[in-house]
């Protein structure tokens, strides 16, 4: 599982810096099955925990209200925006991305 | 004040891509909405419970941080929950490509 990570990532590795120059605070890659964190620009460990609370509460609490409300549907991204930041969620089945900004 | 606040919803309303508005207050109850009453109260439990997680959990995470808008993407509509001090705002809006 962590090599699909790795090599996602590693494909990836020119929009991760676009997305990092633009004015973001960090981002966090985590992997689902484990519930820890992949990837991440913040040099805070605490920081790194906090985000799997994010990821674990919020992101799973957001998918139950929506298909309790459609079973059909399902979350696609989650943007949460507080007084000092915009956290940007995307759940996918093997991982979860946030950035902050 | 009220009129200002139909003027605002009808307003909104008439947006293309907006499918409802459902205005909650604090107890959980639709206040204004323009879906039909089943699936408002439906809304509006789920929306309450899913507010005071997102609450939560940005205290949590920075404890002078305050949650100030949720917006979650899904298949077929985007959910907008804006909590203000004493009822807050959902709104379903068919995301535009």
């Amino acid at each position: 599982m962590n090599r699909i990570l790795e090599d996602v990532i590693h494909k990836n590795a020119a929009t991760v810096e676009r997305i990092t120059s633009e004015n973001t605070a960090g981002y966090v890659v985590a992997d689902n099955t484990a519930n820890a964190v992949a990837e991440t620009s913040f040099d805070n460990t605490g920081a790194q925990a906090i985000v799997k609370h994010l990821h674990g509460v919020l992101v799973s609490s957001c998918q139950s209200v929506i298909r309790d409300l459609d079973p059909t549907n399902k979350l696609c991204f989650l943007r949460v925006a507080t007084r000092k930041f915009e956290y940007l969620v995307a759940p996918e089945d093997y991982f979860t991305i946030t950035v902050v900004q | 004040m009220s009129a200002e606040v139909e003027e605002m919803l009808k307003r909104f309303q008439a947006l293309k891509n907006v499918v409802g508005i459902i205005v909650i207050d604090n107890d959980g109850i639709p206040i204004k909405t323009t879906l039909d009453n089943t699936l408002s109260v439906h809304y509006a439990a789920t929306m309450q419970t899913l507010r005071e997680k997102a609450r939560q959990v940005v205290l949590d995470l920075d404890g002078t941080n305050e949650f100030t808008a949720l917006r979650m993407r899904t298949l077929y509509h985007e959910v907008m929950l804006c909590p203000k001090d004493d009822y807050f705002i959902v709104v379903i809006q068919k995301p535009c490509e």
